[in-house]
């Protein structure tokens, strides 16, 4: 147990560390902030879908149940912003009820195609109410938490953090437990799990609960973050599959394999789209500015990052089926 | 004073308009080993697959232990004391042999110690220690046979359904598994027993129901099974039902 316990202990020491190295730096913070969120989220996504094999293709919903929960909220009293999040989380988890008691008769594609009717359904909702803001969203113009400088992103790398720690604490428990076991036995085979006395139905919610519960606090903190939020940036079906993208490259099923396609995707995707590929050759004479490969690059490469995300999803789905993390671990759990 | 730990009253199944089981009644002892036998179609899946609960019935009682289970869902039925192995084996493929028997012992206790421990008696039992760490998924057919077995009996059942649990093994292998079967009965399990092998069947029953086109063609110990002229009929084929 000790040795287990050493590698999470020094990651969460450079996870915490890190703000203070870089100091004052809200470029790099604010990509360490989606770093931690996109973690967050594959890991909360992975509950159900790693363990439990439940790929939702709507989390989008209970992100956005937090996020707009809260945003109301607090756009019309002045209460402690973890109130309004806790208040996400109930919104979140009664979605959560009722779509599991949908879409959770059915099994393996229809379940996901289900999970996709339900997140549009919420969303168009939203979009059509006229206290969710409609399409104009919500803009929060004053936020308070006892005395934080919420103009600094570093209380929110923290509480990302927090929700990080949250969120792989809770996953590691559950994958030691009882209803570990039984998520994962549903996933292997429905039929044979069912004859060994689990009940199909429960564990899903259970499994549904906890991943929703997690996705909300993730929109909530993500709402007071950029303190702007409709119905395009927190229930598009794009954020779902990105989710979903995330914990597939990383690895699905395993603890760490969410934070690890986080960590290698986001900064990708940065990479590409603020060009500094193209204008790192260009600069150190690699590609002549003038000529057409230097024009491309200048030009397109900026916009080729989903090109490039794509690619990287088929090939590790072709190669890589148990993720970046399957190639360090050949067997075992 | 003999208890019936399983009554079949009069159970029929349809599907749509084809009847896959009419009419069929039997009753099976506590500590009996009790056999399902028939041609292919007969309805012996079938009927397991009413008992634990993967279908409803269309009519008639099933009362297992004192309790009437028709419509019950599958893991209730286990839960209650009844638990099957299936004929297409369903390993849990990419879980260690260990992790799918603890799978089974966590449906009578919540500890994980206690889940282990119970586990890897079961393995021993069938005798799957040396592969404990393996992956089900990577097993040979022969093992993972023993697997639903062991899987199953850490369930702790009161009664067991067998689903051609000697299916596609060797003679060395078949005979195996019935010493193990006969053991698992002698410490009070009762079990009921689907099976092509006529030898392993007539071997090991106590009491043998024949099923034939959904109906019971037939009932009585192995020697009065063997002679039965309707039964032989309904195997060799030729007569009024082929």
């Amino acid at each position: 147990m000790m040795k287990q316990a050493i590698i999470p202990a020094l990651l969460l020491a450079v996870g915490v560390l890190i703000p203070l190295l870089i100091g004052e730096n809200p470029y790099i913070t604010g990509i360490l902030i989606t770093v931690l969120m996109m973690a967050t989220l594959a890991s909360a996504w992975n509950i159900l879908g790693g363990y439990a094999g439940q790929y939702s293709f709507g989390h989008a919903a209970y992100f956005g149940a937090g996020a707009y929960t809260t945003m109301i909220i607090l756009s019309v009293s002045d209460t402690n912003p973890l109130v309004a999040m806790a208040a996400g989380v109930v919104v979140a988890g009664l979605i959560a009820l009722v779509t599991g008691a949908i879409v959770f008769r059915l099994r393996g594609h229809y379940f996901g195609l289900a999970s996709i009717a339900v997140a549009e359904i919420v969303r168009l909702v939203v979009l059509n109410l006229e206290f969710t803001g409609g399409a104009q969203g919500i803009l929060l113009t004053d936020v308070k938490f006892y005395g934080l400088d919420l103009n600094s992103k570093n209380p929110f790398y923290y509480g990302m953090l927090i929700a990080l720690v949250l969120t792989l604490g809770i996953t590691a428990l559950v994958r030691r437990s009882r209803t570990g076991y039984y998520l994962q036995a549903i996933r292997e085979d429905q039929d044979a799990a069912a004859s060994l006395g689990i009940n199909l139905a429960y564990h899903k919610n259970k499994a549904l609960l906890i991943s929703a519960s997690l996705t909300s606090v993730v929109g909530s903190l993500y709402a007071v973050y950029i303190r702007f939020i409709d119905t395009h940036a927190v229930l598009d079906l794009r954020l779902s599959i990105e989710i979903i993208l995330t914990a597939i490259i990383g690895g699905v099923g395993t603890l760490w394999g969410p934070l690890f396609g986080a960590m290698l995707l986001v900064p990708l995707a940065e990479i590409l789209r603020s060009n500094v590929l193209g204008e790192a050759l260009v600069t150190h004479g690699m590609v002549p500015e003038s000529s057409p490969v230097g024009m491309f690059l200048k030009e397109h490469l900026a916009h080729a990052h989903v090109l490039v995300y794509g690619i990287i999803t088929v090939l590790c789905i072709l190669y890589l089926p148990k993720g970046i993390l399957g190639l360090f671990r050949r067997s075992g759990k | 004073m003999i208890k019936h730990l399983l009554n079949v009253n009069h159970v029929n199944k349809y599907f749509g308009g084809n009847v896959a089981i009419s009419d069929v009644c039997f009753s099976v002892e506590e500590k009996q080993i009790f056999g399902l036998i028939g041609p292919n179609g007969a309805g012996k899946t079938t009927m397991f697959n009413c008992l634990t609960g993967y279908y409803p019935v269309s009519s008639g009682d099933i009362v297992f232990d004192g309790k009437k289970i028709n419509n019950r869902r599958p893991d209730e039925v286990c839960r209650l004391g009844m638990a099957r192995t299936w004929q297409r084996v369903k390993p849990l493929g990419s879980l260690s042999v260990l992790d799918n028997v603890m799978v089974g012992a966590f449906a009578v206790t919540r500890s994980l110690h206690t889940a282990e421990k119970m586990a890897r008696e079961q393995i021993h039992v069938v005798g799957l220690d040396d592969y404990a760490a393996q992956l089900a998924g990577s097993l040979p057919i022969g093992l993972k046979k023993k697997l639903e077995l062991a899987r199953v009996l850490a369930t702790k059942p009161k009664m067991l359904l067998l689903d051609e649990i000697c299916g596609g093994l060797n003679h060395t292998e078949t005979w195996a598994i019935l010493d193990i079967i006969r053991s698992i009965r002698n410490s009070g399990t009762t079990i009921v027993f689907i099976e092509h092998d006529m030898k392993a069947v007539t071997s090991i029953c106590d009491r043998i129901v024949v099923l034939n086109a959904g109906e019971k063609l037939a009932e009585g110990t192995p020697a009065e099974i063997t002679s039965n002229r309707d039964v032989i009929e309904a195997y060799l084929g030729g007569g009024h039902h082929a």
